[in-house]
């Protein structure tokens, strides 16, 4: 994640003085290919640098984004080409007045005088593309509009760069073709083949991430292209995990706000046309009719609904939890068929809330050695293709819990604790609060939660209950026996 | 003492007592559960839901009752009701059964059991059934006992007259009501019976609880008047009934006023004069008591001749003239339904088009009832046979109960509880006449010639002979004790108790069958909700209408206000949190014509009237594509009736019909029919629906012409999956100031019609 904690680019304002010796060039980029693949709430970008270090030990690789491309990613990796490992990304933090921002990537090994390597950053980009035009009637089409850079900004000089955009429909509407570019090639700029739109190669590209060259050769280009999926968005997502060990059980709740990011209905919604759509199988792209949601297997008692009531309009299809030893192997869910209770046309939004209970053995184990539960939370729950703008995950652990600790697979916007109240608690359940934002579907992790519960705590709900109910009999033991009668002859 | 089966001998009085003891609290537990078990039906069949319209507001009201507290709720002014008027929600409600919930709601958060509102809503009516079953078991025990009070316990917990109105889900003021009339009524008697201030002033703050929580609360206002006033004429005034009455009257009247929405009615409305007349009148024979035995009877009998005469004169003579002067108001139009079924037709379409109004049908009768409405006379007999003064209560209760049963179809509510009552002292008078162990004595001496003959007089007489120890309050004891042989009729044998206990059992059996089948098939659907059944059987649900108002709650901007007709201004309310112009809270009669005049106008004469009420959106229910029948087409008549008795030079209802005087949509409609909003609004491009086929309107099974109805005036935003709820979005005016028509004509490329102008050169030529 780009976005870091004060604390981590505090670190980093500390290693500025050392960025600076980036200028003298420690490598040479024989070859950058940016891929982007185009698509709707989500696109993917992967660039691959082929580096050349120029220096002897170099140990960290500075990749420059534009200021552009860094609002836009949500979500970065960096790896040597051919390899699983990703490599340790560091961000200088602060937003260069000069506009360009940079990262470290952390070099395996050092590499020596002239030795070579593979880089390879993916991105996912999210709001990249936005529809356009930005308003379309029930039966129109939908098309999107990329907007992106020329060149792929670098702190080194660049032998040879070329950009692919690839449109998941070969019906590509429009593209820009860049001018003014006999310095760097002497072949048309950009060409479209099939689906995909080539710009380059450029040749003898001088360091790019520099005011200079940003002012007068970066120039942008955009592409219009057709897309037949509706661009799902959710507004916001809040996820309740609340773990009963009383009930051996993990319940996990979603808030969820769904907005169709398309382009926005233009006149009205008319049932004819939309009954018409699928009568023919012809649906509109821009029409949500429902989601395909997969949860965790061996749920049970899911529900879904929203502020008025059950959704019945969804059906689930619950898989039973595969033994655990299989786990890993086969990986199995639940199904579910989510339609909300009208389509979603571009622009419209449907609130919901869908929850379930799962084994609390399925995700907690017992660490004997340190006398603590561990519990794994999945920070969402994949919606393809969908952006997540704003999540909260909340972990309400059982009452009475201690030596709460978390491991979060990446760091979140902020992360607040507080004491939540439900059935019958006395003193409330910790609860662990974390914000996140803009998740993707690379954002495919667990929060890890572990603590400590006494036995007495365990304890203190059947006691206060108890307690309740004696007191109860007590008073009725003692107002049987009082006599309240003025006339206490007559009664007895 | 021989007995037809053998009793268990040996057992200690405290045993049987203690047994006893235990085996009602038991089935009162059992009956209660019965009770709140089978009103789930709606909740199983379908889900946790607020039912038909009503319940809707009163859910609504909860909820700000329950999140913003009892003040804020109590100065509530609702600007989204009756756009653009508003609505004093706190001073025009009965507010009992929201803080009823909103009690019980506080009280669960305060133990730290996070219940939803939404479910306490719910499940309020269920909850309350249980403690209508207990009321109602205490005020039989004061009838006859014990077993009585089981069996009428039993019979209103599941008897479906009652079950109509409170099934979960039903959150309205009955759903509280009829456990608070009980109530009451049981205080009542006992205060009577008692001659205890004290629940003279128990009755009193129940039928306090009974005013904030519904308008029938006159039933009891007037119900207890006339069972003390039929007391003081049977000349069976007592100081019991004195203190009594006094206490309720006095604290119930005083604690009523301070609801707003009563206010000063119990003391200026002709509804309550009744019982500040007997109040006055148990005052003056208190008095009379009392000088009465300070003086001699001759004195007496001519001071009260005079005075009775006289009092009786003027009092009535002050009621006449207060309300001639106005300051006690004449009965309202609803009361006047109650004795002139026809005269809301006449006056007051609003009140006779609600269906719950209409006079009820006798099948009803038998649908709600089964089994009671057989004993139920049997048990007024057997009161008439004792006629204690509680005895008397029933009787009254039950001819007044009948009547306006009969008249309104909802006040099959007031009827139940004491259909059940008497129908359990019916019942039970029976079981213990066969279930009586003691055989009659037979006089062996004079057997051979006595025989027949005695045989022939007790099978004549028997039955009424056979109730009449067994009814007494402390039956085969005494009746042991002072053995008369001739006199005292029985049952022998074994068989003959048999067959008839059976019959009895058998009876009672098929009425809790029927009870569950009615339940589950006619009182349990929540309306807003639809079922119908998939082809393989399982159930399928048509849920337009939430569909509709959620699309409406999510994506049109909070302030737009939508029209429909007033049944659905609540849910729209509640479920789309929408302004409205006007909703089931019918209190002003001519904004509804207005909606009414609008639906039943041309477009042209109704976008005026839309675009002064800021209408933003206009819903209308349409069933006709999948066969629902309670639609607006079917409701239009009264809409039109509506806005005829505000306009009736602008709206007449026989241009709604053929000239045959048929009410139809296809082609031989009439064109005003035709050409009203309403119409257009549901056939608008229902015909293309149908491609190239016959459109079928499958409500009112008659063929659409091709051609269907055009509008220039709206735009259709909305319909849901099975076309039930149509939304239409009024247009703004046209930026050009042209009027609609003919800029909708532009814009489709029509040419302009030429006529007029070409005349006009040619005149000036």
């Amino acid at each position: 994640m780009l976005r870091l904690t004060g604390s981590l680019s505090l670190v980093f304002l500390t290693l500025l003085s050392s960025t600076h010796a980036h200028h003298s060039y420690s490598f040479e980029n024989t070859a950058i290919v940016r891929q982007v693949d185009l698509a709707g709430s989500l696109v993917q970008v992967v660039t691959t640098y082929a580096v050349k270090a120029l220096e002897k030990d170099a140990k960290a690789y500075t990749i420059a984004l534009s200021p552009n491309d860094k609002e836009k990613t949500s979500w970065l990796e960096a790896k040597v080409k051919g390899q699983q490992q990703a490599l340790p990304v560091r961000d200088h933090g602060k937003e260069r007045t000069n506009g360009y921002h940079l990262l470290d990537v952390e070099l395996p090994k050092p590499l020596g005088l002239n030795e070579t390597l593979n880089i390879v950053l993916e991105t996912i980009q999210t709001h990249a593309a936005k529809p356009w035009p930005a308003a379309a009637s029930q039966n129109d089409e939908q098309s999107l509009l990329f907007n992106t850079d020329l060149f792929v900004i670098s702190p080194y000089q660049t032998l040879v760069q070329r950009s692919k955009l690839r449109s998941p429909t070969p019906r590509i509407v429009e593209f820009t073709e860049p001018k003014d570019l006999e310095a760097f090639t002497l072949d048309t700029p950009a060409t479209k083949s099939g689906a995909t739109i080539t710009y380059g190669p450029f040749n003898n590209i001088p360091p790019s991430a520099d005011e200079n060259f940003l002012a007068k050769t970066q120039q942008p280009v955009s592409v219009q292209y057709m897309y037949d999926n509706p661009v799902l968005e959710v507004s916001s997502l809040k996820r309740a995990a609340e773990i009963s060990h009383w009930g051996s059980n993990l319940n996990i709740q979603d808030e969820i706000r769904l907005r169709n990011g398309g382009p926005e209905l233009k006149g009205h919604f008319s049932r004819l046309d939309h009954q018409a759509q699928a009568f023919y199988k012809r649906p509109s792209p821009h029409v949500i009719p429902g989601l395909s949601l997969h949860l965790p297997a061996g749920i049970r008692n899911t529900y879904f609904y929203d502020i008025i009531g059950n959704v019945s309009t969804s059906h689930l299809r619950v898989a039973p939890a595969p033994p655990k030893s299989l786990r890993s192997r086969t990986p199995q869910y639940s199904v579910l068929d989510l339609r909300p209770r009208y389509p979603l046309l571009g622009g419209w939004n449907y609130t919901f809330t869908l929850g379930w209970d799962s084994d609390l053995s399925d995700s907690a184990v017992y660490d004997s050695k340190t006398g603590k539960y561990i519990v794994k939370v999945p920070v969402m729950t994949l919606i393809p293709g969908a952006v997540v703008n704003k999540a909260e995950v909340t972990v309400i652990l059982p009452e009475g819990a201690t030596d709460v600790d978390f491991s979060l697979p990446w760091p979140a916007v902020s992360t607040s604790s507080s004491t939540v109240t439900t059935y019958l608690d006395t003193t409330g359940r910790p609860a662990l609060t974390f914000v996140y934002e803009r998740l993707t579907t690379k954002h495919d992790g667990d929060i890890y939660v572990s603590y400590k519960v006494p036995f007495s705590a365990h304890l203190k709900k059947p006691t206060a209950v108890a307690t309740a109910f004696m007191g109860l009999f007590v008073l009725t033991l003692i107002g049987r026996r009082i006599n309240l009668s003025l006339h206490p002859s007559k009664t007895a | 003492m021989s007995t037809a089966y053998p009793l268990p001998s040996g057992l200690s009085p405290a045993t049987v007592t203690n047994t006893a003891s235990l085996i009602r609290i038991v089935t009162l537990a059992l009956i209660s559960g019965a009770a709140i078990a089978s009103r789930l039906f709606a909740v199983i069949n379908f889900e946790s839901i607020i039912h038909e319209f009503d319940p809707w507001f009163n859910f609504r009201a909860t909820k700000v009752l329950a999140s913003q507290g009892f003040y804020e709720f109590w100065n509530w002014f609702d600007p989204t009701a009756w756009y653009p008027l508003g609505r004093v929600v706190g001073g025009t409600i009965y507010p009992g059964l929201m803080a009823t919930s909103g009690v019980i709601y506080n009280i669960l958060h305060a133990l730290n059991l996070p219940v939803d509102i939404r479910n306490i809503c719910v499940l309020l009516a269920p909850g309350f059934s249980a403690l209508t079953a207990w009321a109602t078991y205490m005020f039989t025990k004061e009838l006859k006992d014990e077993s009585a009070g089981l069996l009428a316990a039993a019979f209103i917990g599941i008897a479906p007259g009652y079950i109509s109105r409170s099934v979960a889900g039903s959150y309205d003021n009955e759903a509280i009501a009829i456990f608070l009339l009980m109530f009451t009524f049981y205080c009542w008697i006992k205060a009577l019976k008692q001659g205890s201030a004290f629940f003279g002033m128990l009755a009193g703050v129940f039928y306090f609880y009974m005013v904030a929580a519904w308008g029938g609360y006159a039933f009891i206002t007037n119900m207890i008047p006339l069972h003390a006033l039929t007391l003081i004429l049977m000349g069976r005034f007592t100081s019991r009934l004195y203190v009594g009455y006094s206490s309720w009257y006095a604290i119930g009247t005083l604690a009523s006023m301070q609801v707003p929405f009563v206010g000063f009615q119990p003391v200026k409305t002709s509804e309550h004069m009744a019982a500040l007349g007997v109040f006055g009148l148990l005052q003056i024979i208190a008095f009379a008591q009392l000088v009465r035995s300070h003086l001699s009877s001759k004195q007496f009998q001519n001071l009260l001749f005079v005075a009775v005469i006289g009092s009786g004169i003027l009092g009535s003579l002050a009621i006449v003239g207060l309300t001639y002067k106005g300051w006690i108001a004449p009965w309202t139009g609803r009361f006047y339904s109650l004795w002139d079924t026809g005269y809301a037709k006449k006056y007051i379409p609003i009140i006779a088009s609600v269906s719950e109004h209409q006079p009820t049908a006798w099948p009803s009768f038998f649908m709600d009832l089964q089994l009671l409405m057989f004993l139920f006379p049997a048990g007024v007999f057997l009161c008439f046979k004792q006629l204690r003064d509680e005895h008397v209560f029933v009787i009254i209760y039950a001819v007044v109960g009948s009547y306006f049963a009969g008249v309104m179809v909802r006040l099959m509510l007031t009827l139940t509880p004491v259909v059940c009552v008497s129908a359990a002292v019916a019942l039970s008078t029976l079981l213990d006449t066969y279930i009586d162990p003691v055989e009659p004595l037979v006089p062996e001496e004079a057997a051979p010639p006595a025989s027949g003959d005695d045989s022939t007089t007790t099978s004549a007489s028997g039955s009424k002979k056979a109730k009449k120890p067994a009814a007494g309050p402390s039956e085969p004891t005494t009746a042991q004790s002072t053995p008369k042989p001739r006199s005292r009729p029985g049952i022998f044998g074994l068989d003959a108790r048999l067959v008839v206990i059976f019959n009895a059992f058998g009876m009672l059996s098929f009425f809790v069958f029927h009870c569950t089948w009615v339940t589950s098939n006619a009182y349990s659907s929540p309306s807003v909700v639809l079922a119908s059944a998939n082809p393989d059987g399982s159930q399928h649900i048509i849920d337009d209408f939430r569909e509709a108002y959620y699309w409406l709650r999510q994506n049109t901007p909070e302030t737009s206000v939508v029209m429909s007709w007033w049944d659905y201004g609540y849910q729209i309310a509640g479920m789309a949190d929408r302004p409205t112009l006007v909703d089931n809270n019918t209190w002003n009669n001519t904004h509804i014509a207005t909606v009414g005049k609008a639906m039943s106008s041309t477009e042209e004469v109704a976008y005026p009237i839309l675009r002064k009420h800021d209408v933003d959106y206009v819903l209308v229910i349409f069933g006709g594509l999948i066969g629902y029948s309670g639609d607006d087409i079917n409701k239009f008549l009264w809409m039109v009736r509506i806005a005829q008795g505000v306009w009736p030079d602008e709206i007449q209802e026989p241009n709604y019909f053929t000239p045959h005087g048929e009410y139809r949509v296809d082609d031989q409609a009439s064109t005003t029919m035709k050409n009203s909003l309403m119409y257009k609004m549901s056939y608008y491009r229902f015909a293309e629906l149908f491609g190239g086929g016959q459109a079928m309107d499958r409500v009112r099974n008659q063929a659409m012409p091709k051609q269907g109805p055009t509008l220039d005036y709206l735009d259709e935003a909305f319909t849901s999956e099975n076309w039930i709820v149509r939304i239409f979005q009024v247009k703004k005016e046209d930026l050009l100031g042209r009027d609609l028509k003919s800029a909708n004509a532009f814009s489709q490329g029509k040419k302009r019609k030429r006529s007029k102008p070409t005349t006009r050169r040619r005149a000036m030529v």
